[in-house]
Formats: structure tokens, sequence, C-alpha cells
């Protein structure tokens, strides 16, 4: 079952260079905090494998979430700053 | 500036997560010996909270409820907590924070006074954080602000 676990995480990595690919080369300042949105995602994923993994399910819950709201304002903050400086 | 934004959904989202916010930041705070976490971070997650509400409700809403001045009388009460525990215990014959002294006034057993005292402490750590990352916030987001803007800050 770790195994599979093991693998699971590694495809979530794999997509998450794919996730980077578009927030390094992003045409514009859109895609890239898509991208930066849809990486801390994934992240969140790969944080719950790994407490799975290690058998800590329980404090990785925790710091998966507070990672997810974190993830959720800063992706608001990031395009209230747009917003002023005008770039979209 | 902050044109009059009509962003319906994400004002909403922001009323429904508060409550959820500020639950989740006091379990971190209550559950800080257990598990990941403890007053800063919960703290933290209680300022994430206010942030939140600058950014989708606006700063003059936010002030209503978090001035700059509540908020350095907040953080003074958190130290004010953390260091009012400590002495407390060098006046009741122990070190500075040796927690297991409490149990004379809390009429509980050592170990349970030394489980009272860190959660009183992490309650002191999480306010004095609170409220100053809410400074910290409120400093950084008004610089570069319309002189309007400016003249409400005073």
């Amino acid at each position: 079952m770790t195994q599979f676990f093991l693998i699971l995480g590694v495809g979530m990595c794999a997509l998450v260079l794919l996730c980077l690919y578009r927030a390094t080369y992003g045409p514009t300042v859109l895609n890239r905090a898509a991208g930066i949105s849809a990486i801390g995602t994934k992240t969140l994923i790969i944080l719950l494998l790994m407490g799975v993994i290690y058998h800590r399910i329980d404090m990785f819950i925790d710091i998966s979430m507070v990672y997810a709201l974190l993830n959720f304002i800063g992706c608001l903050v990031l395009a209230k700053y747009l917003e002023r400086t005008g770039e979209v | 500036m902050t044109r009059d934004s009509h962003d319906v959904i994400v004002k909403t989202l922001a009323r429904l997560l508060m409550p959820f916010i500020v639950v989740y930041a006091l379990y971190v705070v209550m559950h800080g010996h257990y598990s990941p976490g403890g007053g800063f971070q919960g703290g933290v997650i209680l300022a994430a909270g206010f942030v939140l509400l600058v950014i989708t409700h606006g700063l003059e809403k936010t002030r209503k409820r978090m001035s700059e001045k509540i908020a350095g009388v907040i953080s003074s009460i958190g130290v004010l907590i953390y260091g009012g525990i400590g002495v407390l215990c060098v006046i009741l014959g122990g070190n500075y924070l040796d927690y297991g002294k409490l149990s004379k006034i809390l009429l509980v057993t050592p170990a349970e006074a030394r489980s009272l005292g860190i959660l009183g402490i992490e309650i002191g750590v999480a306010l004095a954080v609170m409220a100053v990352m809410c400074t910290v916030f409120f400093a950084i987001y008004t610089v570069g602000e319309s002189p309007e803007d400016e003249r409400s800050v005073k």
C-alpha cells in the first residue's frame, strides 16, 4: 500500500513540474497566478500522501489545512495586488 | 484607491470562511502540545483571517473591528499574560515559568497545573502574535495609498 502512495506522490511531483512550467513561462501574469495556485493545491495532496506514508496523518492534516488556507489568502493578495497595479 | 468592487463571490466566501479560520486558529492554540502548532502559529492563522478581511472588505471596515490602537493594546495584554504567569510562578516560590507551582492557586495536581500553565502561555503568545501581525500588515498595506486614505490613518 505504501508503494501505491509513493507512486501517487511521484506522479503529483511530475504534475507540479508541469504547473511550474506554466508559472515560469506563462504568457500573461494571470497564467502565472493560476500556475502558482495549482502548485499550492498539489502540494497539499503531497503533504497528505506523506502523512499516510509516515503513518502520521493526524499531524499532516493540520499542516495541510493551514497550507490550503494560506494558499487561498496568498492567491487573493496576489489578485488584489495585480488589480491595484493595473497589470490586468 | 480601491475602486468600488462588486466581487460578490470573494466577499461571500470570506464571510463564510472567517468563523472556520477563527475556530481552527483556536484549535491550533489549544492543541499546541499534542500536534504541530502552538501560540505563534495560532496567532498567525488569526492574523491571516484579518488579512482576508482587509483584502475582501476593505481597510476601513476592518479598522472598525481591529484598529491599530486596539492591536497595540491586545499585544500588550498578550505579553502581560506571558510575563504575568512567569512572575506568578516566581512569587509562588519556583523558577520563572515553573508552571508546577501554579497548583497552589489553581487547586489541581502539579501535572495538571503544568498543562494549564502552558495553555495560558500559549494564549498570551497567540494574542501578542495576532496583534503584532495585524499591525505589521496594516503598516505595509497603507503605504502607497492615495492621500485620502493617508488622512484617515492619522
